[in-house]
């Protein structure tokens, strides 16, 4: 105990530095976070420096500055009210520091909608790393890979499948039937075909309305839907004609890729002409050919989306990661007291430190402009 | 722990300071979205007042938010070497990428005039004007030549060497670069 009071008495001669080991923490932590955020931002700008062009139009990159601005508002708003809930800890005023920590917790919520939002946004875009054309060429064979994965969902080939092996089956049953059974199953057969017969008719009207000009998408999807029913009542009855004209429907599709892709491979087609096509398609495929994005080339658009991604998903993963920090802290409720006024202002510090790199992506994503 | 009454010692600064300090950044963000939307015809001086906007809103924060301006001496030797590499690394790259006395030799270059022609201006201005001979240099990797033979005055070179039309765009652009 004597050694205690001696130590305090020549308190010039304590080791380390005077703040409490955990800030010393986060500071040494926040100097790495520094070098990594500098080390993606330097990349992104001397990239950017170095490369001939970039996507700098907002209706392109879908970039919008009052969004990047609204967020920009909202984690100011949220560091100050930091500032205000450390405040409110050191006064022991733990119920102020609780507001203001729920209100720094919302406005980081806040932060993470909008920048869903965007994210929302540039996806159905198809605005991601490697995703996006650079030239009319890079369009036409994503245009044409799209359309065979819209051909490879529609089941075709599984279809195929089964119809070989049900083929199969039936040539295998029959081996083994009996007269008696063989002239059963004609029987049964002739018994049910007037049924067949008028679904098929109901199929083929329903499908040449399908295909007819002029026929609204919303008309073309309830279509849809009424000739698979159709198909399936037909499957249920003569299970061999069904899968044959589900096969026939869904090849309609797979033979207009085909010519589609005869089309773009024989390259004579221009931009214009390959957008119309892939339209054309689109509009007449509505539900297979969903997925199929209309063609649009950005110059330089993978490395802008691949600096864009990476820098604002580690900021918003740096976002989360404060939002759980205030989170462990809210939790206390009303048990909140001095034991964790450190915990917050070193939360705070790298809540400050999430902001000041928010400072700098916003004009340089959002504004700068180095041609 | 007496050293951190100490340290407390230093937020004798009240509440007033730190609102004055929100209030500057707010004012600073304001400026930087009106400099985007007023359209000031020099980029250059856009992205002069952006940044520097940046960078005072920065030291806003880290001074006063972050309290830099009142902690001891020690936040010198604990920021200065992340601060130094952190301005190095950028710095060691730039001679990499951001500035390099040879033409680089990317497919997209070489489709740059081209696709000004066909998807028009999208904000970027583009001055150097050294390749305009062959824009079509990527679409030879993609398939044989023989289809290109129709527009024979842009293609002369596939023309003339068909067998040459599967080599990689590089191969081509190298050629064509020490033409």
């Amino acid at each position: 105990m004597s050694d205690s009071s001696s130590h305090s008495a020549g308190s010039n001669l304590k080791m380390g530095l005077p703040i409490p080991n955990s800030k010393l923490g986060m500071w040494l932590f926040l100097g790495t976070e520094i070098m990594f955020f500098t080390a993606f931002i330097g990349s992104y700008i001397v990239l950017r420096m170095g490369s001939q062009g970039w996507p700098s139009d907002p209706h392109v990159t879908h970039i919008n500055v009052f969004a990047g601005g609204f967020n920009t508002f909202v984690l100011i708003v949220s560091s100050y009210f930091v500032v205000l809930a450390h405040e409110a800890m050191l006064h022991k005023n733990f119920d102020k520091a609780r507001k203001f920590l729920w209100m720094t917790t919302m406005a980081g919520v806040v932060f993470m909608g909008v920048k869903s939002f965007e994210y929302y946004g540039k996806i159905t875009h198809n605005i991601l790393p490697g995703q996006i054309a650079e030239n009319d060429w890079q369009a036409a064979e994503q245009a044409m890979s799209e359309f065979d994965d819209a051909v490879e969902e529609t089941g075709l080939q599984d279809k195929k499948i089964q119809l070989s092996e049900l083929q199969l089956q039936i040539a295998k049953a029959s081996d083994d039937k009996s007269e008696a059974e063989i002239k059963a199953d004609a029987e049964k057969k002739e018994q049910i075909q007037p049924e067949i017969d008028k679904l098929v008719k109901k199929d083929t009207e329903l499908n040449d309305e399908f295909y007819s000009e002029g026929v609204t998408k919303e008309v073309k999807a309830d279509l849809r839907s009424r000739i698979i029913s159709v198909e399936d009542e037909i499957y249920d009855l003569d299970p061999l004609q069904g899968l044959n004209l589900q096969i026939k429907n869904r090849e309609l599709f797979a033979n207009h890729v085909k010519n589609f892709k005869t089309y773009v491979k024989a390259e004579e087609w221009d931009f214009a002409g390959l957008t119309q096509e892939v339209n054309t398609l689109k509009e007449s495929y509505p539900e297979q050919a969903s997925h199929v994005h209309e063609p649009h080339v950005i110059l330089y658009g993978n490395i802008f989306a691949s600096t864009y991604f990476l820098m604002t998903g580690f900021h918003a993963i740096h976002v989360i990661v404060g939002l759980i920090l205030f989170g462990m802290v809210l939790k206390q409720g009303s048990n909140l007291d001095e034991t964790w006024t450190d915990w917050v202002e070193n939360s705070g510090l790298y809540w400050h430190f999430v902001d000041l790199v928010w400072i700098f992506l916003f004009p340089l994503l959002y504004i700068v402009d180095f041609t | 722990m007496a050293y951190r009454d100490t340290a407390h010692d230093d937020h004798s600064h009240g509440n007033v300071a730190y609102i004055v300090i929100f209030f500057a950044l707010m004012i600073f963000t304001a400026i930087s979205i009106v400099a985007d939307v007023v359209h000031i015809p020099s980029a250059a001086l856009k992205t002069v007042i952006v940044m520097s906007v940046a960078v005072a809103k920065a030291t806003c924060v880290l001074l006063f938010f972050m309290h830099i301006k009142f902690e001891g001496n020690w936040k010198y030797i604990l920021l200065a070497p992340t601060t130094i590499l952190a301005i190095g690394l950028p710095i060691a790259l730039m001679p990499d990428v951001a500035t390099s006395y040879y033409i680089r030799d990317v497919p997209q270059k070489y489709d740059y005039d081209e696709f000004m022609a066909v998807h028009g201006d999208h904000g970027e201005e583009h001055s150097e004007g050294d390749h305009q001979e062959d824009g079509h240099a990527a679409e030879h990797s993609h398939d044989d030549a023989d289809h290109h033979e129709g527009d024979a005055d842009k293609h002369h070179k596939d023309s003339q060497n068909p067998e040459q039309g599967d080599e990689t765009s590089g191969a081509d652009a190298t050629e064509s670069s020490v033409k």
